[in-house]
C-alpha cells in the first residue's frame, strides 16, 4: 500500500471514525499472540516467593536450609543476597519505600520473605513450603482512619522518590502514617458554610478490591553483566527502565525492557512490580529467571484503595450549593506504590462536577499493614463519586428537589471555573447527564412494584481530570517501498490501542489502518512514553503520533524537492526514494513528542488555571429490582454514557464502555477482599466473584456522546475509565428510589441491603 | 504440584485393593474437578491417585424401572441430558441446569459429588431430599446407604477410605413435586450460600409428607425434621409455608464465611424454606 506524500487530496476522516475490528484478533483467539506469563526463555530458572504470615513485625530468623535440599532447587534467596547485588533495594514510583523483599521487618501478610529458584515451577513451589520464619509481632494498623490516628507506625520515616516535585516536602518525617496531605482550597468555606440555610454531612466507605487482570503478573529477567533485558507485563515500560536502571546504578540505554502483548492490567501493571525482584534474581543466579504470580498470588501484590470520604455541604434556599468541604482518606497499605498521586489527582476534583464557590478538599495518603493499593481504572475516581453523587441524591431528597433538577442547577457549564480554578472547557456534563436521563426515562411514570420486589431509578455523573503532565513519543518509519511502520510505547492490554494508533497513523498519512505496522514496546527501539495508564494515551500517543506524521511529511516534501519532483506533486513514497536511492532502499523517519502545557497546583490551596489537558465526564443510570426478604439487587437496566470526544473507533469506544461498566458493577455489588487480622481470608477466585454473564443486566446501553475535543489530536480523547465513575452512586441511589434504604458501605451486597433494610425498620438484624 | 502416582485399574474391585484404609495421601478421583482445585491450591498433596476412569463402563450407565438406578461414574452432563431422569425425578434435571457450569459437569460425576462431602454442592441436598440411596462398595462386599447417614460434617463423609460409593438409587418422584431453590450473594454462578431443597407430597391441600433439606450455610447437608413436622397433615398455603421457614431454622447450624454471617444465612433460610415450598406446590411450572 503506497503512503501519499500529500494527504489532503485523499478523502479526510477516512481512518478516524471507522468501527474497525482489533487488527490483533485472530491471533488472539487463535492462541498465537504472545504473552509474558506462558514466555520461556532456554535455561530460564523458576521462582517461587515464601511470603510473611505476620501484618507487622521484625523478622527474627528465616530457616531456608530445608528448601535448599529439595531435588532441582538452585539458590533461596534472602534480602542479605540481593543487597549483595543491590545495595538499597528500595523502589517506588512516588517513594522508594519498597524493598525487594522484606528487609528487617514486615509490613503485611504476603510480603514476600525469600525467594526459591528452581528450574521447574513445581520444585520451587515445593521448596517454597518448607521455609519457616519467625517474627517478633508488632502492633499493626489496618483501617485508613485508625491509620490517621494511632501511635502505629508502619514505616520509620517518609521517603519521596524526588520525581514529583509535590511531594519534595514530606522528605524525612517520622512518626506519621500520612504519606501526602494535599488540600485545595477556594473562597471561603467555613463562612459560607456557617451561613447556608442547608448543612449536609455524609460519610461513606469502599471497600478492598482487586484488579483480577486475566493474565497474572509476570516478569522474566535476563542478567548480564553488560545488560539486562526484561520481559514483562507491564503498562509502563519507561518507568520499569528508570527505575531499574536507577537501582543498577546504569545508563538506561543498558536496560532493556520488552512488552508483548499483556492480559489486561487495569492500573495494577504500572511503573515497577516485580522486575526489582526478577533482575536482584537473575543478577544472583546469572542465569534468566521468571516469576510469575497464580492467581492466587495477585492478592498479596496491589488492590484498589479502599476509602472513607467525609462530605459537607451547606445549601441556599434557591437549591445552589454554597460550600462544600471534602475529607478523603485512601487506604493505601504498607507501600505507598502510586498512592500519594491517586490521593492528588481524585483530591483535585473530589468537589465533583459542580459550580461551588467556597471549597475545602483534604485528601490524604495512609500506610497500613496490608497488601499496597495503586491505581484502578479511574485512579482513585470512582471512591470519589460514589461518595458526592450519593450525598447528591441525599441532599435532594432531604430538600424535597427532584435529584436532576438539583444537579442541573448546580453543574459546572461549559468555560465554568472548576474549583481548581482551572475553566471547564470540552465538558458536555450536560449533554451527558441529559442523554443518562431521557434513557432511563426519569420523570415518566414507572412501575414501582409492589410486595417483596421493589424496583426503583437513579443515576450519576462526574467529571475526572487526566494525569498530568505526562510525556508520549512517537517514531514513524516509512520503508523502501512506502509502507509504514509505528514505534510506540502505549501498551495493548486488551483495550484496542494498537488499533487506535493505527488508525491515527494512518488517518495522518492517507493510509489504510490495517497496512500500519505497531511496534510493541521495547525500550531498545520504541521511544519514551510516560506508561499506558488514565485514560492518557489516545490523547498525548495521538498527539505525538500526528506530530511525527508531520515530521515524515516535512521529510517527503524536502525529499521531493532533492529529486526534482515539482512542488505538490503526488508521487508515491516508494519513487521518491527510488529515485533517491536508486533502488527500493531508505527510509523516511519522522518523531514527534507530546508534553502538554500544565501549571502546578499551589501547595496551599491547590489552585492552578491548568492542572488537566482535557476532563474526562461519565454518568450512569440504573434501574433496580430489590428483593425486600432477602436484599438482592437486581440490576433491570443499566446506561452509561461518557464523553467520548470524537470517537476514532466507534466499536471499541462501545466495548470500553460496558467493559469498565461490568467491572464496576462487580465492584458495586459484591466484590471484596476480605480480611481478618490482616490475612485476606479469600484469596482464591473460588472465593473472589467478578461478574459473570449471568450478572449483567437485563438491559444495558453503552453510550457516548460525540464532542470535538478541540486540543485533541482528531479531536479525541481517551474513554478506558469513564464509564467507571457512576456505577457505584447509580445503583445506591436506585435502592434508595426503590425502598427508602440509603446504604453508605461499598458492596451494595445482599447482606449489607438486608441490614440497612432492617435497621430502617428499626428491626436491626444482630451483628454475630 | 508435587509429583505423585497415578494409577488406572480397570475395575471396581482393583481400584478398592489399591486404595489405603488408613492413608489419608492415597485418594481415588473421578471427574477431579474439586481435587484437582485443591492440590493446585497446595492443601491436598497426594501420594498416590486411583483414577476410576477406566473402572467397568455399567458404572457410568442410568437405568430405570420404578426409579433410576445411577452409576456412581455417571457424569452430571449424562444426567442432565438423561431422558429417564427428566422423566422420574425432574427436579434433578432442573437442578442440574444451575450446578456449576457446563466444563464441571462434562466431567465431574455423581458419585464425586457425594463422597467430596463439600456442603456447597448443589444435588446432595436434592438427592437426600428425593430419599436416594447409595451402594458403597468396600473389600468386604456392599452395603446400602440412606443419604441421611452418608455426610459426617465439613468435607467429612461417614465412607472408609478404602470405600467408594458405586451406585445411587433414587426412587421415582411420582406424585412427589420438587424445587431447589440455589441463593448466593456473590456473582451468579458463585458457590451459593444456602441451597434449599424441597420434595412435597399432596392432594392439593393437605401435605401428606414433604422432605427438605438445607445445605451450603450449613457444615454438611441438613435435613430439616421440624420444618417437616409442621408441614406433615398440615394445609399447603402460604402461612404453614411460612411458619415451616421459621421452624426450620432450629435445625440447621449455620457457618459463617465470606458469603454471609450467621444471623443473615437464618434470615435466607427462612426466606427460602418458604419459597422452595411455593416453587415445588406452586404454579411455577416445577413438579
Amino acid at each position: 500500500m503506497a503512503t501519499s506524500a500529500n494527504p489532503d487530496i485523499a478523502k479526510a476522516g477516512s481512518q478516524i471514525g471507522r468501527s474497525l475490528s482489533r487488527l490483533e484478533s485472530r491471533d488472539k483467539v487463535t492462541g498465537r499472540a504472545e504473552y509474558t506469563h506462558v514466555m520461556r526463555l532456554p535455561g530460564m530458572l523458576h521462582a517461587k516467593i515464601f511470603r510473611s504470615t505476620v501484618a507487622h513485625g521484625r523478622i527474627k530468623s528465616v530457616d531456608i536450609d530445608a528448601a535448599t535440599k529439595v531435588p532441582g532447587v538452585l539458590h533461596v534467596v534472602t534480602i542479605e543476597d540481593i543487597k549483595e547485588v543491590i545495595p538499597d533495594p528500595y523502589y517506588g514510583p512516588a517513594f522508594h519505600d519498597q524493598p525487594i523483599m522484606a528487609d528487617g521487618k514486615v509490613r503485611f501478610i504476603g510480603e514476600p520473605v525469600a525467594v526459591v529458584l528452581a528450574r521447574d515451577p513445581h520444585s520451587a513451589d515445593q521448596a517454597a513450603q518448607r521455609i519457616t520464619a519467625e517474627y517478633d509481632e508488632l502492633p499493626a494498623v489496618y483501617d485508613e482512619i485508625d491509620a490517621f490516628t494511632t501511635k502505629t507506625f508502619v514505616h520509620e520515616e517518609l521517603k519521596p522518590a524526588g520525581i514529583f516535585t509535590d511531594l519534595k516536602h514530606l522528605k524525612g518525617i517520622r512518626d506519621t502514617n500520612v504519606a501526602l496531605d494535599y488540600r485545595l482550597r477556594r473562597g471561603d468555606f467555613e463562612k459560607a458554610y456557617a451561613a447556608a440555610k442547608h448543612k449536609f454531612e455524609h460519610e461513606f466507605k469502599t471497600q478492598k478490591v482487586l484488579h483480577l487482570s486475566f493474565e497474572p503478573f509476570a516478569t522474566i529477567a535476563d542478567y548480564r553483566d553488560d545488560g539486562v533485558i526484561i520481559y514483562t507485563a507491564s503498562q509502563g515500560p519507561s518507568f520499569v527502565r528508570t527505575e531499574i536502571a536507577r537501582l543498577l546504578g546504569w545508563p538506561e540505554n543498558k536496560v532493556r525492557v520488552k512488552v508483548p502483548y499483556v492480559g489486561s492490567g487495569y492500573g495494577s501493571k504500572l511503573y515497577i512490580k516485580l522486575e526489582a525482584l526478577a533482575v536482584a534474581l537473575s543478577m544472583i543466579a546469572r542465569k534468566p529467571v521468571k516469576v510469575a504470580a497464580t492467581m492466587e498470588e495477585m492478592f498479596y501484590q496491589i488492590t484498589k484503595h479502599p476509602s472513607t470520604f467525609r462530605i459537607k455541604s451547606g445549601v441556599d434556599d434557591n437549591g445552589r450549593i454554597v460550600a462544600r468541604r471534602c475529607e478523603v482518606f485512601w487506604n493505601g497499605g504498607a507501600y505507598a506504590d502510586i498512592g500519594p498521586r491517586v490521593t492528588q489527582k481524585a483530591g483535585l476534583t473530589a468537589s465533583g462536577p459542580y459550580n461551588i464557590d467556597n471549597v475545602w478538599v483534604d485528601s490524604y495518603a495512609l500506610y497500613t499493614n496490608v497488601t499496597p493499593s495503586g491505581s484502578l481504572r479511574g485512579f482513585g475516581l470512582p471512591q470519589i463519586a460514589w461518595a458526592y453523587e450519593s450525598h447528591m441524591d441525599m441532599m435532594a431528597r432531604a430538600l424535597k428537589l427532584d435529584p436532576a433538577e438539583f444537579r442541573r442547577k448546580n453543574l459546572l457549564g461549559e468555560g465554568g471555573v472548576h474549583a481548581t480554578g482551572q475553566a471547564v472547557v470540552d465538558a458536555p456534563l450536560d449533554k451527558v447527564l441529559n442523554t443518562i436521563l431521557e434513557r432511563i426515562e426519569w420523570g415518566k411514570p414507572f412501575d414501582r412494584g409492589s410486595g417483596v420486589v421493589r424496583r426503583g431509578r437513579g443515576f450519576g455523573v462526574a467529571i475526572k481530570a487526566v494525569t498530568a503532565p505526562t510525556t508520549s513519543v512517537a517514531i514513524i518509519n516509512i520503508g523502501g517501498d512506502g509502507s509504514a511502520t509505528l514505534y510506540c510505547g502505549t501498551v495493548d492490554m486488551g483495550q484496542g490501542s494498537d488499533t487506535a494508533m493505527a488508525q491515527m497513523v494512518g488517518e495522518a498519512l492517507n493510509v489504510p489502518a490495517e497496512a500500519v505496522k505497531i511496534v510493541h514496546p521495547d525500550t531498545d527501539v520504541t521511544p519514551y512514553d510516560m506508561g499506558t495508564l488514565g485514560s492518557r494515551s489516545l490523547f498525548h500517543m495521538g498527539h505525538a503520533i500526528q506530530r511525527a506524521a508531520e515530521d515524515v511529511r516535512n521529510k517527503i516534501a524536502v525529499l521531493r524537492k532533492e529529486v526534482g519532483e515539482p512542488e505538490g506533486a503526488n508521487t508515491p513514497i516508494a519513487e521518491l526514494l527510488q529515485k533517491r536511492y536508486g533502488v527500493q532502499a531508505g527510509n523516511i523517519v519522522g518523531s514527534g513528542a507530546f508534553r502538554p502545557d500544565y501549571e502546578s497546583p499551589s501547595r496551599e490551596t491547590g489552585q492552578s488555571r491548568n492542572v488537566t489537558p482535557f476532563w474526562l465526564i461519565g454518568g450512569a443510570g440504573a434501574e433496580v429490582e430489590v428483593d425486600t426478604e432477602t436484599g438482592h439487587v437486581k440490576i433491570s437496566k443499566l446506561v452509561c454514557v461518557v464523553d467520548a470526544g470524537k470517537a476514532v473507533n466507534p466499536k471499541i469506544v462501545e466495548t470500553q464502555i460496558s467493559g469498565g461498566a461490568v467491572m464496576q458493577l462487580g465492584f458495586t455489588l459484591f466484590e471484596k477482599i476480605h480480611l481478618d487480622g490482616g490475612q485476606v481470608t479469600n484469596a482464591s477466585l473460588a472465593d473472589y466473584k467478578i461478574p459473570s454473564f449471568h450478572d449483567l443486566p437485563t438491559r444495558m446501553e453503552s453510550l457516548y456522546v460525540e464532542h470535538y475535543q478541540s486540543n485533541g489530536p482528531f479531536g479525541a480523547k481517551g474513554v478506558g475509565e469513564s464509564s467507571m465513575f457512576c456505577i457505584s452512586p447509580a445503583v445506591a441511589n436506585a435502592i434508595d428510589d426503590a425502598i427508602g434504604v440509603r446504604v453508605t458501605t461499598l458492596p451494595l451486597d445482599p447482606e449489607t441491603v438486608y441490614r440497612a433494610i432492617r435497621a430502617k425498620a428499626g428491626k436491626p438484624l444482630e451483628t454475630a | 504440584m508435587i509429583p505423585f502416582e497415578l494409577a488406572e485399574p480397570t475395575s471396581l474391585a482393583a481400584a478398592i485393593a489399591l486404595l489405603d484404609p488408613d492413608d489419608a495421601t492415597v485418594r481415588p478421583i473421578a471427574g477431579g474437578t474439586a481435587l484437582m482445585l485443591m492440590m493446585k491450591a497446595g492443601v491436598f498433596h497426594p501420594e498416590k491417585l486411583v483414577s476410576l476412569r477406566k473402572i467397568e463402563r455399567k458404572y457410568s450407565d442410568i437405568r430405570a424401572d420404578d426409579g433410576l438406578v445411577i452409576g456412581a461414574m455417571t457424569t452430571l452432563s449424562a444426567l442432565e441430558r438423561s431422558p429417564e431422569v427428566k422423566r422420574l425425578a425432574p427436579i434433578v434435571t432442573r437442578t442440574l441446569l444451575t450446578l456449576s457450569n457446563v466444563r464441571v459437569r462434562n466431567v465431574a460425576t455423581v458419585g464425586g459429588a457425594l463422597a467430596h462431602g463439600d456442603p456447597h454442592m448443589d444435588l446432595p441436598p436434592v438427592l437426600m431430599a428425593l430419599h436416594a440411596t447409595a451402594t458403597v462398595t468396600g473389600p468386604a462386599g456392599q452395603r446400602k446407604l440412606a443419604m441421611d447417614d452418608l455426610f459426617a460434617g465439613y468435607y467429612e463423609t461417614t465412607l472408609g477410605k478404602n470405600e467408594l460409593i458405586s451406585e445411587v438409587q433414587v426412587p421415582a418422584q411420582g406424585a412427589r413435586r420438587g424445587a431447589y431453590l440455589k441463593v448466593t450473594t456473590g456473582s451468579a454462578d458463585d458457590w451459593p450460600a444456602l441451597g434449599v431443597a424441597a420434595v412435597v407430597e399432596s392432594d392439593g391441600k393437605t401435605i401428606r409428607s414433604a422432605s427438605l433439606v438445607a445445605s451450603a450455610a450449613t457444615e454438611k447437608a441438613t435435613r430439616l425434621k421440624s420444618a417437616e413436622a409442621v408441614l406433615n397433615g398440615a394445609n399447603a398455603a402460604d402461612d404453614v409455608f411460612r411458619q415451616a421457614g421459621d421452624a426450620a431454622v432450629a435445625d440447621v447450624e449455620f457457618i459463617a464465611d465470606v458469603r454471609g454471617s450467621v444471623p443473615y444465612k437464618r434470615e435466607l433460610l427462612r426466606v427460602y424454606v418458604r419459597r422452595a415450598l411455593s416453587a415445588a406446590l406452586g404454579d411455577s411450572g416445577a413438579g
